[in-house]
């Protein structure tokens, strides 16, 4: 997760002692009796790529469409620049927004789709001729002007709708789902065309997701959102590597999660007793907590280490039987029984072609793994 | 071929037939020679000239084609509106009484529609002195009112498939909200509106019982005189006007199947759709 | 497509004319419709309701005024005179039974017909499905009146079938087809077809080829799987389609007039000749609102159906 770290440093464009630009304070809203967004309050900084991450009917479109202007709040106030948003009808809000089904209308070209903001602003001609020309190019359109839309492939489409929501130069803009109607090969292609664009143009971006490896690619930050609650805000690693509750950390990439209680809790270490992994669990940082609280303690596959030989340098090890042996190409993952019954899933990068000591179904296997490798979540 | 296929596929075809057969004759006999219906005198189209040369049936074809074409366009305005706000605005008084009665007329037999509308001309005249006696203007607000039923089922079913954040992507880059009904919804449906334009124009054209309950003097319909005609028994020139009905409405067909074929590809455009395209470029 | 500006400008500023007189934009677009229908299709029920309650006369309209200043008193006049004539006379009974018989019989053959034809088309390959269906909807297009005019050419005495049927010796004499009640079957269904064609064919054509599929994997035979698979799931098209062929027949005038007889009583004929002939406004006001009384269960019915249907759709 290095890479990601470093790549977090460069892109913080923004100065967080700066007022946010976007703010969103205790915004609820209900659809009769379902309340799809419960008081949410959010601040995001000028020039972040801001992912809200959830799945279906967590509240998080409904969100971005209050944003936009196409829900009222039931109670809240959102605040862009400073300024107050309620009762500002889409029509006259400063932020554009790019549609999940792209909404390219049907019956115009590409070049008047993406001209229509400006026609709607009264920009001159001229203007905007140069204008389309320069946002053509920047996602690589030129010489599709003509085209209708039913002429185009769907990652054009898709970069047809990107060029129409940026052409009125929005401070915000909100993006629904942008990646979704992609293939996957594309979707990858095109997360890092994203990214370029933004940074280029230095535009805020907000994006409403469900595909947990889109929001960490693209985000400087992400929200998890779950049942209209924003569950964790923070950078992508924080968000995977400290999870601060259990359903973040289940919901974010896969997890083993023991239960237990605390038995130990020092200044430099903690011990989680966990009949689940029959052993206690030893971490190399202290935790907030009382002795005999209930946790969960969260291992991600890929840091537990799997091996026939045992683990001195590791402070908590393991054995069990291998059940599962799933080959995925980069990796391999294997499904562990302990001998308390629970199945442990542990990752492991497949460094050589075909390992001699290959660890394969029914092996007796040591699991082993460091201090600081697991994190302590409320159970 | 399974038997029941087999028999499934003959009675199909047979149905076929039951609707063509009288169609086909309607259009031999009219190039008959004789007088007899029913005798074959030879090619002639001389009950063609005969038309042409009937002062009665022009006038009456005349009259029809105004009141056609002004019924189905005050339809097409009214159905639209009605089929608009119907299926966008969520939440409204009187919305279940409107869904009700735009529809009506789909299934309200003629006589009462043709009834009631003649006693609400003649007690508004009573009342208010307007509309002035019954003709054109009467038979025209009748059949704009049950035209715009079925421009109403068209339309609307055309924007209840159309995906919704096509107009919010205006309203969202700076359109007003009317600005994004012609810029965008407008558009988008217009081969629904031309489609439903074309039956309400027919539907006027063919009209007789509701134009005879609210006609007036001076204003027979060409369906009226057709339907004296035909009352006194077949007549060889009528069987020339409906050959040449036949072929027109046969073109007007073919140039609404041509549209229709387009609105249905571009429907996959304005539908919500969330296919994934392999990239071209 | 798009109108020239200067519409949409006029009708902006249409708009802010109606706003200051505190009708909204919104507010407008739904009272156009709205206010359109109040007074061209509400209005009049109640105007041939209000009729039905009063006196014919000899007069330009001709029937009595429901309600009078007579010397500064508003008396009002309800005359349910028409109501027991119409209970009265038999004439009346007799029609309406016989309008309901004639439409439901016409009903049901029409959907014997209807239903393989619709099966058809719905199971046929995409590019002659919509030859087919165009097929079906062209005589809808064509002229009703003269599509009803045709089968006078084919039912006469002297006409085409009796024309064939005489050529090829099955009869010897003209059989008398025009001028019957089995002419106005045929009329009705004839003419009617189409109604019941296109609900058929719209819930046919939804049903996944896979239910049949899996009904035949399961052990029925095709004769099972119809009547245990297609045919239930097509029953809203089925009564859709029957009430949109009942509801219009009941009040039937043209088919009657034109190939019915003398004796051939149906309730439409009946208002008109109410109407013009005896000039009883108020007996053809009463005619009206016991037949749209009589057609309200079917509407209901037709209703439901269609909004079976509408929650049926994904």
């Amino acid at each position: 997760m290095s890479e990601t770290t470093a790549q977090t440093e460069i892109r913080s464009p923004t100065d967080p002692e700066s007022p946010p630009f976007l703010q969103i304070r205790n915004i609820t809203k209900r659809f009769g009796a379902f309340v799809a967004v419960d008081n949410v309050s959010l601040d995001i900084h000028q020039g972040e790529l801001f992912c809200l991450l959830g799945g279906s009917g967590s509240g998080k479109s409904t969100l971005l469409r209050m944003l936009s202007g196409f829900e009222t709040p039931s109670s809240g106030q959102i605040l862009i620049a400073g300024k107050d948003q309620a009762g500002v009808p889409p029509y006259k809000r400063d932020t554009n927004m790019m549609f999940q089904s792209y909404a390219l209308f049907p019956h115009m070209t590409v070049e008047k789709n993406i001209a229509y903001g400006l026609k709607r602003e009264g920009v001159p001609r001229a203007e905007i001729a140069t204008r389309v020309t320069d946002m053509l190019s920047l996602v690589k359109l030129n010489g599709f002007a003509a085209r209708k839309p039913n002429q185009l492939s769907g990652g054009q489409r898709q970069r047809v709708a990107l060029a129409r929501s940026l052409i009125k130069r929005p401070k915000l803009l909100l993006l629904d789902e942008p990646l979704g109607a992609l293939d996957k090969k594309l979707r990858e292609e095109t997360q890092f065309e994203l990214i370029k664009i933004q940074e280029t143009l230095g535009v805020t971006f907000v994006v409403v997701t469900h595909d947990q490896e889109e929001a960490m690619t693209l985000s400087t930050r992400m929200g998890v959102m779950a049942d209209g609650k924003l569950v964790q805000v923070g950078a992508p690693h924080e968000i995977y590597e400290y999870p601060r509750s259990r359903f973040v950390a289940e919901f974010i990439g896969s997890v083993n999660i023991f239960e237990g209680r605390i038995e130990q809790d020092g200044e430099d270490h903690a011990v989680i007793g966990s009949p689940d992994a029959g052993m206690g669990i030893y971490l190399s940082h202290g935790i907030t907590g009382t002795l005999g609280q209930e946790v969960a303690v969260a291992v991600r596959p890929e840091k537990i280490r799997i091996g026939k030989s045992p683990m001195e340098d590791l402070p908590n090890t393991t054995q069990g039987t291998v059940d599962e042996v799933a080959y995925m190409g980069n990796l391999s993952v294997f499904h562990v029984r302990l001998e308390t019954g629970k199945i442990i899933s542990v990752s492991q990068s497949n460094l050589v072609r075909s390992p001699e000591d290959a660890i394969t179904w029914g092996d007796r296997v040591t699991l082993g793994w460091d201090g600081a490798a697991s994190v302590v979540v409320p159970s | 071929m399974t038997p029941s296929s087999l028999f499934l596929r003959i009675t199909a075809w047979l149905g076929f037939l039951f609707l063509y057969a009288p169609i086909a004759s309607l259009v031999i006999f009219s190039f008959n020679e004789s007088k007899l219906v029913t005798v074959w005198g030879g090619f002639s189209t001389k009950w063609y000239g005969a038309l042409f040369r009937d002062p009665q049936i022009l006038a009456a074809g005349w009259i029809s084609l105004k009141i056609g074409f002004f019924s189905a366009t005050i339809a097409v305005v009214i159905g639209t509106l009605a089929a608009y706000v119907l299926s966008r605005f969520s939440r409204f008084r009187g919305r279940t009484w409107l869904s009700g009665a735009i529809a009506a007329p789909l299934v309200m037999p003629d006589v009462i529609i043709g009834l009631s509308l003649l006693l609400l001309f003649v007690a508004m005249e009573h009342l208010f002195g307007w509309p002035q006696g019954r003709g054109i203007l009467t038979i025209v607000i009748a059949h704009a009112t049950f035209g715009a039923a079925y421009v109403a089922v068209v339309a609307q079913s055309r924007l209840v498939g159309m995906d919704l954040s096509l107009e919010e992507a205006a309203e969202d880059l700076g359109a007003h909200p009317v600005r994004v009904f012609f810029d965008i919804t407008l558009p988008v449906i217009a081969p629904a509106l031309v489609s439903g334009w074309l039956l309400a124009f027919t539907l006027s054209l063919d009209d007789l019982v509701i134009a005879s309950f609210v006609t007036g003097p001076g204003a027979s319909t060409l369906p009226m005189v057709i339907f004296s005609k035909v009352r006194l028994g077949v007549s060889p020139d009528v069987n020339a006007l409906a050959t040449l009905v036949i072929g027109i409405v046969s073109i007007g067909i073919l140039v609404a199947a041509s549209n229709l074929h387009r609105a249905a590809r571009d429907k996959e455009d304005a539908a919500p759709s969330h296919r994934t395209n392999e990239d071209m470029s | 497509m798009t109108p020239p500006p200067l519409l949409a400008q006029g009708l902006q500023g249409f708009l802010n004319g109606a706003r200051r007189i505190g009708l909204t934009g919104r507010g407008l677009v739904i009272a156009i419709p709205l206010v359109w229908l109040i007074v061209f299709f509400l209005i009049p029920f109640l105007v041939v309701g209000k009729l039905s309650l009063s006196e014919a006369a000899i007069a330009l309209p001709p029937y009595s005024p429901l309600m009078e200043w007579i010397d500064g008193v508003l008396s009002i006049h309800l005359n349910f005179n028409n109501f027991l004539f119409l209970a009265d006379d038999s004439l009346y009974l007799n029609a309406y039974v016989e309008s309901a018989k004639i439409a439901a019989v016409s009903t049901f053959f029409t959907l014997l017909i209807a239903y393989p034809m619709a099966y058809m088309i719905a199971r046929a390959p995409d590019h002659r499905r919509h030859l087919l269906l165009m097929l079906v909807v062209l005589p809808f297009w064509t002229s009703f009146l003269l599509r009803v005019y045709a089968w006078i050419g084919f039912l006469k005495g002297n006409g085409v079938i009796n024309t064939l049927l005489i050529w090829l010796g099955i009869t010897q004499e003209p059989l008398r087809m025009l001028q019957t009640d089995f002419a106005v079957y045929i009329g009705i269904v004839y003419t009617y077809l189409p109604f019941m064609i296109l609900p058929l064919y719209a819930t046919l054509v939804k049903l996944d080829k896979d239910y049949l599929e899996a009904s035949a994997d399961l052990g029925a035979r095709p004769a099972m799987t119809f009547l245990t698979v297609t045919l239930p799931l097509s029953l809203p098209g089925v009564i859709a389609g029957c009430m949109l062929v009942f509801i219009p027949a009941v009040g039937e005038y043209v088919i009657p007039a034109l190939l019915g007889g003398p004796d051939t009583l149906m309730i439409g004929r009946v208002l008109w000749n109410e109407f013009f002939a005896n000039r009883d406004w108020p007996v053809a006001s009463a005619v009206a609102i016991v037949m749209l009384v009589v057609l309200l269960v079917p509407i209901m019915v037709l209703r439901r159906a269609q909004a079976a249907e509408e929650g049926a759709t994904p």
